[in-house]
């Protein structure tokens, strides 16, 4: 039963993390683009969204309600915002303070963004020049890889939470006798 | 903890050391009798009302007096302001390996206080009570932010700590851990260890305490003591379990946060040396494209270069120096001739 469940979620992970590869590959087809409300300035339209005709409908993948992943197109810029699973309270404050540490480390990865979207627990802004930068192919493995990383490191974090309460639990009852 | 030096002068050396704000301990020596150091001690009650006149009782009296008897004695009176006096023979304090064994044991004074006020709350309190039927919990307070209750019933004792933490996401490290301890304490392998429970709500004893001393936000832990807990040396242990539950719960909490800061610091350096190899793949092709240009750096940079430059700098300032007479042309023939061509990584233009 539990082996089918797991095989079932890990099933459902792969076409999760398939449709955003797929979606971030036709999405990041980014070029420079000057700002057209201000001379000479070169600015992500994802996040100033002045200019309709510069934006591309937004897509929302839900693998479920707790994790979903948006992404938001622009012209020279690309923003993808995920919301991570948080099944209990020890995960969700785990999951907080793992997304927060990364938020607050975001110049070490150039692609993340400091705070993330409302409703979401993490963004990433890619622009146009990372693309020039980058691999394109490889930018969407790194974010599909974090994808992955992120759950594993989750749930990885609060079985070794458990496991030291339970060390901890037997060292104290240990005293008593 | 603080320390704080009351006075140094005319030889007499005092110093006071306060622990909980209300556990002080002061020490005197004077420089007459180096060997010899009065140990003053102030602590307030654990319960409040069952000891007569708050005052040390004898049973504890005789348990600090067992520390070291040939090292501590009972200084009578006891100096004002203080409950006990203990004149420290520091001479007889033997050298040798012993020696930090002894003063450890002395400086335990606190907790072998605090351990046999327990143990005699644990022995005679509520036999009033319990001959009626009722079961009035006893507030101990050990520390003063952290109070707990103990209740004495028929044939076992109760102890509940309410449990309270200033952040959220100490609280849930906390709940999880009373998880753990209540599925070992119910396995087999523990049944002779005391049942632990723990309960968000108030358990039921505790009904008729004020609202204060119940409003928790990490609920109520409950051991659940029996005699064959507190027969014979099992008492000092379950003694010391009670008394220092509370810190070991906060030592757990916090030392399990270093440890997801700890993981959290290695998978983050993980992820960063994931997307930098993303990066360094992609330089490392496009300079396979540009091997003249690896070339070219390889050479700015070596020792040989660097000798070959010396050697032609010296050999032009010989020449310079050498050839007084100015030759028409000399310094432009120099500069195009006898100087070696810069290899920098913006201005080198691959030849065809």
């Amino acid at each position: 039963m539990s082996s089918s469940s797991s095989s079932s979620s890990s099933s459902t992970l792969r076409l999760y993390l398939t449709c955003i590869r797929n979606t971030l590959e036709a999405a990041m087809c980014l070029q420079n683009f000057p700002c057209q409300e201000v001379e000479r300035h070169n600015k992500p339209e994802v996040e100033l969204k002045t200019s309709p005709e510069l934006l591309l409908n937004p897509v929302l993948i839900c693998r479920n309600e707790a994790e979903k992943c948006l992404i938001e197109t622009s012209i020279n810029s690309l923003r993808i915002s995920l919301k991570v699973k948080q099944t209990d309270e020890l995960e969700n404050i785990l999951t907080k303070k793992f997304l927060r540490f990364l938020s607050m480390r975001a110049e070490a990865f150039q692609v993340l963004r400091r705070k993330p979207v409302q409703g979401y627990d993490i963004s990433f802004l890619v622009t146009n020049y990372h693309c020039e930068q980058m691999q394109k192919q490889k930018l969407i493995d790194f974010i599909v890889q974090f994808m992955e990383d992120i759950d594993k490191e989750i749930s990885e974090l609060k079985m070794s939470v458990n496991t030291r309460g339970r060390l901890v639990a037997t060292e104290f009852l240990k005293q008593f006798i | 903890m603080w320390f704080q030096d009351i006075a140094s002068k005319n030889k007499l050396i005092i110093y006071a050391l306060i622990f909980f704000v209300l556990f002080v301990l002061h020490v005197q020596s004077q420089a007459s009798t180096p060997l010899v150091a009065y140990l003053s001690i102030s602590t307030p009650p654990l319960c409040h009302g069952n000891l007569p006149n708050e005052q040390l009782s004898s049973y504890t009296i005789e348990m600090v007096k067992g520390l070291r008897p040939e090292v501590v004695e009972i200084a009578e009176p006891a100096r004002e302001g203080y409950h006990l006096t203990l004149r420290l023979n520091l001479n007889q304090i033997p050298r040798g390996n012993d020696y930090v064994k002894v003063i450890t044991e002395i400086s335990a004074v606190q907790s072998v206080i605090l351990s046999s006020q327990l143990k005699e709350i644990l022995w005679n309190v509520n036999s009033d009570d319990a001959t009626q039927g009722m079961y009035k919990p006893i507030k101990l307070i050990y520390h003063p932010r952290e109070p707990f209750f103990v209740i004495r019933q028929p044939q076992r004792i109760l102890a509940v700590f309410p449990i309270r933490f200033k952040e959220k996401s100490d609280v849930i490290i906390a709940t999880a851990f009373f998880q753990e301890l209540m599925d070992v304490g119910s396995s087999d392998k523990w049944a002779k260890a005391p049942p632990c429970t723990w309960s968000a709500i108030p358990p039921p004893e505790l009904r008729g305490e004020t609202f204060e001393d119940l409003s928790t936000n990490g609920g109520f832990v409950t051991f659940d003591i029996s005699c064959p807990h507190i027969e014979g040396k099992r008492l000092d242990k379950t003694i010391w379990n009670l008394l220092n539950f509370n810190a070991y719960v906060q030592y757990h909490v916090k030392s399990t946060k270093g440890f997801i800061q700890r993981r959290m610091r290695k998978r983050l350096e993980n992820l960063v040396e994931l997307l930098h190899h993303t990066n360094s793949e992609e330089n490392e092709q496009q300079s396979k494209k540009h091997k003249g240009f690896r070339y070219a750096k390889k050479l700015a940079s070596s020792s040989k270069y660097n000798n070959l430059k010396k050697k032609w700098g010296n050999f032009g300032r010989k020449i310079k120096r050498h050839f007084r007479l100015k030759i028409h042309g000399f310094g432009r023939f120099r500069q195009r001739w006898l100087r070696f061509s810069k290899f920098s990584s913006t201005g080198y233009t691959k030849l065809e």
